[in-house]
């Protein structure tokens, strides 16, 4: 996926994706720098996260969105993707969240 | 909080006893909880042994399962070295190896399994290993360091993960396997002839159908030699020919069969004597199986602790499931199928992802293995939980989504 860097005044944000890419219920993982994020819709807003479940490595977009909640496809753990935190083990760790906005067409991420 | 007054006594701090204990306090049990175990390590989790930790890729404190502190917290006395040589079923009581006898109100046996030996002439020479524990881990990395040439006896799920890591620390590396073809038993054989050609693509030499007879050296094992006569030097070798459930508590009193026979509570044939993980054999789909696997002694674990404190309410459901990391492939394997009525695929082996279906005569999904598809892994375990049949066409057709597979009635 390519990539720009949009320089605000302090921060910076990394282009993602283009809104139209990423439907309702929609996840794609994308690599900002050496981050692995996954990008996912849901109820119409966009949240950013690990791309790699906290708990073993796996993709987590390879698992499944339902509503919130966002599935790891190797061992099932279960976290909320607004905010990271476990909803079901065996992860203990929550994922990490970025800071996305969406403006014109776009999604940016700051990571 | 209830139960102030009660002991639980758990058998072993592997994967199914740990989340039982912390399962006991989530729900809310107030009594004392212990969790004993004969080995002395802090609780860790088995299968990076055999992957990421004999690679040098993370470390001990990384495959920890839960720290001191957490099981302090939680209230949960972990007994390490400590093992339960007997329990008196009438009494309610256990007698552990430094003499100690514990009196329980239940006592749950999460004792997991021990490893088939190979009793062949030569075993006791240095430099032959079996991978069950962290300290066995430690002295097969340890040997490795200093040698070049490995075999590995058994092309089972661990022997074929160690011939993968052993490849790429860069030693020589020769599997010998009794059977024509890899884990052909559980996955069929072409399943079986896909795996030994990953193997054999991967420059590990591969001896199938033919078995160790005898190990040779002088102290230290130099050399192998199989019932067919060949001749395998090597400066150590792993054995992996098989697991056995640890079912020597109360041995002669319960049902048992390969392991624990329990009820979908988790009971054992004695009130108050629950099993899970390994050394339990449970009820799925009306048959008792066992599965020796890390996800199924996770919730055989959980589902077990909340019968034993809700009075047996919650009959245990799970899809039994297991993953192996092969060099750069990754198995995903759910349900369960010995007599499948025929296999589907769907994908291209030679594409390396594709998932291989196990159905009976109704065409229902039993079991189904999955390499390098994790996308479908979710989808596939929701199909074989639903137990209705699927029409062949859309299975085989990987541009169907999965869920829109199923017949219609
Ligand atoms: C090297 C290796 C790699 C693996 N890789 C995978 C994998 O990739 N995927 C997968 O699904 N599964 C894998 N597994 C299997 C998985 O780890 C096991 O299924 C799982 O550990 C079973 O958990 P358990 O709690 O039932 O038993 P265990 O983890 O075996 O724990 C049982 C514990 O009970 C203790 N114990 C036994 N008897 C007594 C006694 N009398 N008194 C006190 N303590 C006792 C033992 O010391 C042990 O610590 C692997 C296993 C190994 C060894």
């Amino acid at each position: 996926m390519n990539s720009k860097n949009i320089q605000s005044e302090t921060e910076e944000y990394t282009f993602v994706a283009a809104s139209a890419s990423l439907e309702d219920e929609d996840m794609i993982e994308v690599l900002v720098g050496k981050e692995t994020l996954l990008i996912a819709r849901t109820n119409g807003n966009v949240h950013a996260v690990d791309g790699i479940c906290s708990h073993a490595y796996a993709e987590l977009v390879d698992g499944e969105l339902e509503d919130h909640c966002l599935y790891c496809p190797l061992h099932f753990a279960a976290f909320d993707i607004r905010d990271g935190s476990v909803l079901e083990g065996p992860a203990d760790t929550p994922l990490s969240v970025y800071e996305v906005f969406e403006q014109d067409g776009s999604i940016w991420v700051k990571v | 909080m209830t139960n102030v007054n009660a002991t639980t006594l758990i058998v072993g701090s592997g994967i199914a006893g740990i989340h039982a204990a912390e399962t006991l306090r989530a729900k809310g049990y107030g009594g004392r909880i212990v969790l004993a175990d004969r080995d002395s390590s802090l609780p860790y989790d088995r299968p990076p042994l055999s992957k990421e930790f004999m690679l040098g890729e993370v470390s001990e404190d990384e495959i920890a399962l839960k720290t001191e502190e957490y099981l302090q917290e939680l209230g949960i006395e972990l007994w390490l070295g400590e093992e339960v040589v007997s329990v008196d079923s009438k009494k309610q009581s256990a007698v552990l190896s430094n003499g100690k006898t514990l009196e329980w109100d239940k006592l749950l046996l999460a004792t997991g399994s021990g490893l088939r030996k190979l009793p062949v002439k030569g075993s006791e020479l240095n430099g032959i290993y079996y991978l069950k524990t962290l300290a066995d881990a430690n002295a097969i990395k340890e040997k490795l360091k200093n040698i070049e040439q490995v075999a590995v006896v058994g092309a089972g799920f661990i022997g074929a993960e160690l011939a993968s890591t052993f490849k790429k620390l860069g030693k020589e590396v020769t599997i010998i396997e009794w059977s024509p073809l890899p884990l052909a038993h559980i996955l069929g054989d072409e399943m079986g002839e896909y795996f030994l050609k990953l193997h054999q693509s991967e420059g590990i030499r591969t001896i199938m159908g033919d078995s160790v007879t005898e190990f040779k050296g002088d102290g230290e094992v130099e050399e192998i030699v199989t019932g067919q006569g060949k001749s395998i030097p090597c400066q150590a070798v792993i054995i992996g020919v098989g697991v056995m459930p640890n079912t020597q508590i109360l041995n002669e009193e319960l049902d048992i069969e390969r392991g624990y026979i329990v009820n979908e509570f988790g009971e054992t044939s004695l009130p108050n004597i629950y099993a899970a993980g390994d050394c339990s054999m449970w009820p799925f789909l009306g048959k008792h199986i066992s599965i020796e696997h890390w996800d199924h002694a996770m919730n055989h674990g959980q589902n077990v602790a909340t019968n034993i404190l809700e009075e047996n309410s919650t009959p245990y459901e799970a899809v039994p499931y297991f993953w192996s990391d092969q060099y750069e492939k990754r198995l995903q394997y759910f349900g369960n199928s010995k007599n499948w009525n025929r296999t589907l695929i769907r994908g291209d082996k030679d594409e390396g992802e594709f998932s291989y279906f196990y159905l009976d005569e109704n065409n229902v999904i039993e079991a189904a293995l999955l390499v390098n598809q994790p996308r479908n892994a979710i989808s596939v375990r929701r199909l074989i939980k639903q137990q209705k049949p699927v029409d062949l066409n859309l299975l085989s057709d990987s541009n169907v989504k999965l869920k829109k597979c199923v017949a219609d009635a």
